[in-house]
């Protein structure tokens, strides 16, 4: 199952980061003040590691320690170097420090970021090996209770709507800029697991690089076609408003632990298609402000996701519409897209004969091609949305779609309780000296107990 | 990548173990740059570091010796090797450093699993 784990971290953490590094503006990104404290708390002459550093944000707080920025993304990792910072390419699994050697680290936003249980607690251990005794670990991860929205499941798929940026500036006065470019989403206004921007829209820091990253949440688009928008404060407003409420819809991935519960319990389905993706079924969350959350009945928790069964009950009036997961667009049959396109032709607004289907992946251990349905909802987007200019025909996105179709990014959400359960029954060698929340994170302050090595 | 870096640095390769410090450097490209002497960093520094070779052991006091701390500062965080290799003393296994960053990650079967 760790391979399976390996290749949904290289395909949505490892890959997305490497492709959008180029876009991250740490100019954007505040440090979160907890974490500030923390490191201003060490001692001065201590030795402290940010384990998933990203651009590097909080590597110069203190300059009365020695601060080292390690991180799996070696874009990342340059443009921290080039804001003067020591920092080094490598994987939170497999820390080059010897034990013992380090007085304390930061792990902000960067366990969620592990596909597996087992995963996530070797990432805690390893930096525990590498503390002194009495040494400190900070960690944040994306907490699963949220103020502004509900996460229905834990293991969630966020994607980055580059296709949308680039067809909205090709939209405006910018002719020719057709061009897509990477596009980190801009802050939603249910910010997304941003470690390490704390910029008033996203919440949260980090995630990182098991080697974990941190990701930089950078609302800001570094790419050419998004230069017009920048400039202008108003529009940039609007448009990232526009942004946040159309796609508001985050993916969410079968979490490789379950997968591997029903391997064991012999689940038997008839299925339908052979469609393989990431051995993970796909199902949309939906966004707070869709209509599919007011009128919609079925709760999700409630269903079982099996691999061919519809994750979603078609919804009477506006529904959403999400230009089909990116990463399916290359299994699609003919027809299948055919069908999309006949319905994006101006139907972007309406919705009320669309039907949900979920696209499912593969199932984990392999053997079984899941049902294949295309999961589409049909946005419906809300009066201060509703505007014909700026939406965008699904037809003539399609080739943007495909592209963008590398920058989902895959986090584990913590409940309440669930980080703190990790440390107590499986690192012994870690006592919690604190726990709690910090916007929209779960975090845990814990020492290196004496006498354990 | 400084030598302070470097002397908290340990081969992961499987089987390695302790044996895997301290890292072989071989530096092509060596950069000093000026950082502001901090006499109580650098005195502080010194008892963490993992100091296999030392010829004359910090003397007593050495807290106390500038001369001695603005050696060590310059040794420690004013050197930054920008281009060489990190070699596992076991295994023999290269690190790269490039641009100066090093570059630690092990492949698949030289992890364990």
């Amino acid at each position: 199952m760790d391979q399976e784990a390996v290749q949904l971290e290289k395909r949505h953490v490892h890959d997305v980061y490497e492709s959008t590094a180029p876009y991250f503006n740490d100019l954007q990104s505040k440090a979160w003040p907890r974490v500030r404290q923390f490191l201003q708390e060490q001692k001065p002459g201590s030795l402290i590691a940010d384990i998933g550093c990203g651009t590097g944000k909080y590597l110069k707080v203190n300059s009365q320690v020695y601060t080292l920025g390690c991180d799996y993304c070696g874009p990342l990792v340059e443009i921290a170097r080039s804001r003067g910072c020591e920092v080094m390419v490598c994987d939170n699994l497999h820390l080059p420090f010897r034990d013992q050697g380090l007085d304390a680290i930061i792990s902000i936003g960067v366990i969620h970021h592990f596909s597996t249980k087992q995963r996530r607690i070797r990432a805690i251990k390893e930096m525990a090996r590498v503390l002194v005794p009495g040494g400190q670990l900070m960690i944040y991860v994306w907490a699963m209770e949220q103020k502004n929205r509900h996460f229905e499941k834990q293991d969630v798929l966020v994607p980055w709507n580059r296709a949308l940026c680039s067809r909205l500036f090709s939209d405006s006065s910018q002719p020719g800029r057709k061009k897509p470019c990477a596009h980190p989403e801009r802050s939603h206004p249910y910010p997304p697991p941003c470690s390490v921007c704390s910029c008033s829209v996203c919440f949260k820091e980090q995630c990182h690089s098991k080697r974990s990253h941190s990701m930089d949440c950078e609302p800001l688009m570094a790419g050419t076609c998004c230069a017009a928008i920048s400039k202008d404060g108003e529009e940039e407003n609007g448009f990232y408003n526009t942004l946040g409420k159309s796609f508001r819809s985050w993916f969410f991935s079968r979490s490789l632990d379950e997968s591997t519960l029903r391997k064991q319990t012999e689940r038997v389905r008839p299925l339908k298609n052979t469609e393989g993706w990431a051995n993970n079924t796909i199902c949309i969350q939906p966004s707070r402000h869709s209509s599919l959350d007011l009128g919609h009945h079925e709760p999700f928790s409630t269903r079982e996701q099996y691999l061919d069964e519809d994750v979603f009950v078609e919804t009477s009036q506006k529904q959403l519409e999400w230009p089909r997961a990116p990463a399916t667009m290359k299994h699609l049959h003919e027809d299948q897209q055919g069908e999309v396109r006949r319905n994006g032709d101006g139907n972007f607004l309406e919705g009320a004969n669309a039907s949900e289907n979920c696209v499912n992946a593969g199932d984990v251990e392999g053997g079984h091609p899941s049902a294949s349905k295309i999961l589409r909802r049909i946005s419906a987007l809300d009066s201060t949305d509703s505007n014909p200019e700026e939406t965008i025909s699904v037809e003539e996105q399609q080739p943007n779609i495909l592209d963008s179709r590398a920058f989902m990014r895959y986090y584990h959400v913590f409940r309440e309780g669930e980080l703190y359960g990790l440390l107590k029954e499986h690192v012994a060698e870690l006592h919690v000296l604190s726990s709690g929340n910090d916007h929209g994170n779960w975090c845990i302050i814990a020492e290196k107990k004496d006498n354990w090595d | 990548m400084k030598l302070l870096t470097h002397n908290l640095l340990s081969s992961h390769v499987r089987g390695v173990g302790p044996r895997g410090f301290p890292l072989r450097l071989q530096a092509t490209e060596v950069r000093i740059n000026p950082v502001e002497f901090n006499p109580d960093f650098v005195a502080r520094m010194i008892p963490k570091l993992h100091l296999v070779e030392v010829p004359k052991g910090p003397i007593e006091g050495y807290e106390h010796d500038e001369k001695f701390l603005r050696q060590m500062h310059h040794v420690l965080l004013e050197v930054d090797v920008l281009e060489g290799t990190l070699q596992c003393p076991e295994s023999g296994r290269l690190f790269p450093i490039s641009r100066g960053i090093p570059n630690m990650l092990l492949s698949d079967e030289e992890t364990e699993t």
